[in-house]
């Protein structure tokens, strides 16, 4: 399999605090990668790394064997590498669809004056995250947790990635939820769709990846399959408290 | 393209202009003078809110670029006796390339900051105009005797209006395109816009050339309207203010609401002269003001909303879905 997304050596430090040290790890074209890690491991820096969203240190990023580091987040976004959040960032006076339309707009303000919304992609968007032509026109203030965080998967996915980032995708949901999501996601990765995943969620998360990165503090701590990740004493003692 | 032009909102805004275009049969010329102060408070207001009121950077120096307009018209039309046909253009262009130059640094900063920086703009120029070549910008004293476009209250009460009108249906068939939503959602959470894919800064600047296209427009033909520019006047706080409320009071974020708030606001100013004369008109303009932002924030328009379909038995949701981003507005 091909390497997708590359980290090497990626240093992040804010003023005197090193979030990120050193932090080496290749994704697989097609793969679903779980980093994991305790609070403050510095898991979502490593996403805001990717995308863009702070620069790193020192180090680099490479996708598809091409230095992206100094691309900015719309390039990146606009090459294939797309992103969830931990809190949800829903804008708040559209209601679902328009929520989707803002994800799905091109980045170019004559295709924006000129070109159509497709709303039946738009439907196709949220019936795939679980959202029932009830919920189409809701605001996000008349959502729920877990569908404020279907929202933001469905916006995420109408940027079209080949690469996603889901971050705490299952924080929120509810049982049922958490299994249509995981129905959703596997269905992505059959299409042939790569993910970095972090979650709490470890039993939700077991099944959907393939191996896993284990960090804590900033330092990589342990790689290889979930099982073996999870098995690691170090992994153990830092994450689980073991 | 979006679908833009329904049979309702078209017939409503020829509606619009046919009963605007019969008001001059109606009311005397004195009425028709404070429409004509109305309208191109209006157009102000209409460029503030492409700018601020859907990406929500507040401008505080929109009479910055009101000025670089003004100015420019003035000068080329006054001091360089070229006519109008050029000079009005070349003002409009020196409004966008001036006000480009010194804004899209700010267009980098945020809330607070943004604000302070305009503001800031606003008493640069207001020093510049007196300190540098006072000879061509008339000092503190200004210009007068400024050539007019055409004579009458009737002629420049219908060459206001189509100005108004032309850029509010421009505008309006603009911002229901995906680029108004994309607008209105860099107002709602900017960050999130980014995530989407989208370059924000483009669109700032884009939001921002149409903002200072519509202000240039507004200062060049004003100009040419009063005959003569006064610093003092032009970029004072109490302008400002009026641009801004304007726009707020009758629905921000709106291509109609602008409108309604300059009309309102104007003959509100005007009625209340034979009462209170002097400035404290604004002490009472201003707690209109606040009373219909506090209670009523989405403004004049979206309670007209409310009124019609509470008439037609409607609920509240459904106001919500008549003003939404593709709604008529």
């Amino acid at each position: 399999m091909s390497v997708v997304l590359e980290l090497n050596k990626v240093v992040k430090r804010f003023g005197g605090i090193t979030a990120v040290n050193e932090l080496s790890f290749n994704v697989n074209k097609g793969e679903s990668l779980a980093l994991l890690g305790p609070n403050g491991a510095g898991k979502t820096t490593i996403f805001s790394l990717i995308m863009g969203e702070h620069r790193q240190t020192s180090g680099s990023i490479k996708l598809r064997g091409e230095e992206i580091s100094k691309l900015g987040t719309h390039k990146r976004i606009n090459n294939g590498i797309s992103r969830t959040y931990q809190v949800p960032r829903p804008f708040n006076e559209l209601n679902v669809l328009e929520n989707i339309r803002v994800g799905m707009m091109p980045d170019s303000i004559m295709d924006m004056i000129w070109k159509k919304s497709d709303e039946k992609l738009e439907k196709k968007l949220a019936d795939n995250v679980g959202f029932s032509s009830k919920e189409y026109y809701r605001t996000p203030s008349e959502l729920s947790m877990g569908d404020l965080r279907k929202l933001e998967l469905a916006r995420t996915l109408a940027t079209n990635p080949e690469i996603m980032l889901l971050d705490e995708v299952f924080a929120g949901l509810t049982v049922g939820e958490i299994e249509h999501m995981s129905q959703l996601l596997h269905e992505k990765r059959k299409e042939g769709m790569t993910f970095v995943i972090v979650s709490h969620d470890l039993r939700s998360l077991e099944p959907l990846v393939d191996r896993a990165v284990a960090m804590t503090f900033g330092h990589q701590i342990a790689e290889g399959s979930f099982i073996d990740v999870m098995a690691d004493e170090e992994v153990r003692a830092s994450y689980l408290g073991e | 393209m979006e679908k833009i032009f329904t049979t309702r909102s078209i017939l409503l805004w020829i509606l619009f202009a046919v009963v605007m275009c019969a008001i001059p049969f109606l009311a005397g010329k004195g009425f028709l003078r404070i429409c004509i102060q109305a309208f191109f408070l209006a157009i102000y207001a209409m460029s503030w809110d492409v700018l601020s009121g859907r990406t929500g950077y507040v401008s505080f120096g929109h009479p910055f670029l009101v000025g670089i307009g003004t100015y420019a018209t003035a000068i080329l039309s006054y001091r360089f006796d070229m006519p109008l046909i050029a000079s009005i253009p070349l003002g409009i262009l020196a409004t966008m390339i001036g006000g480009t130059i010194l804004f899209l640094p700010a267009l980098r900063i945020k809330e607070t900051y943004f604000a302070l920086v305009t503001l800031a703009f606003m008493e640069l120029i207001y020093q510049l105009t007196q300190v540098v070549r006072p000879d061509l910008t008339g000092g503190t004293r200004g210009i007068s005797g400024i050539e007019s476009i055409t004579t009458g209250a009737i002629n420049n009460y219908y060459l206001s209006f189509g100005l108004m009108f032309i850029i509010a249906f421009s505008l309006w068939a603009l911002m229901r395109t995906r680029l108004g939503n994309a607008l209105s959602a860099i107002g709602m959470n900017e960050e999130a816009v980014k995530g989407c894919g989208i370059n924000t800064t483009k669109l700032k600047l884009f939001a921002f050339l149409v903002s200072a296209l519509v202000a240039g427009i507004g200062g060049a033909f004003s100009v040419h309207y009063f005959g003569s520019l006064a610093p003092r006047n032009l970029f004072d706080i109490n302008f400002l203010f009026t641009i801004i409320v304007a726009a707020l009071i009758g629905g921000s974020s709106t291509i109609i609401g602008p409108m309604i708030g300059a009309l309102f606001l104007t003959f509100l100013l005007e009625y209340l002269r034979p009462w209170v004369p002097g400035t404290e008109r604004f002490f009472i303009y201003g707690i209109v003001a606040l009373l219909l932002y506090m209670y009523r924030p989405s403004g004049i328009y979206a309670i007209f909303w409310e009124v019609v379909d509470k008439f037609k038995g409607k609920n509240a949701s459904s106001i919500k879905d008549s003003t939404s981003i593709q709604g008529v507005k």
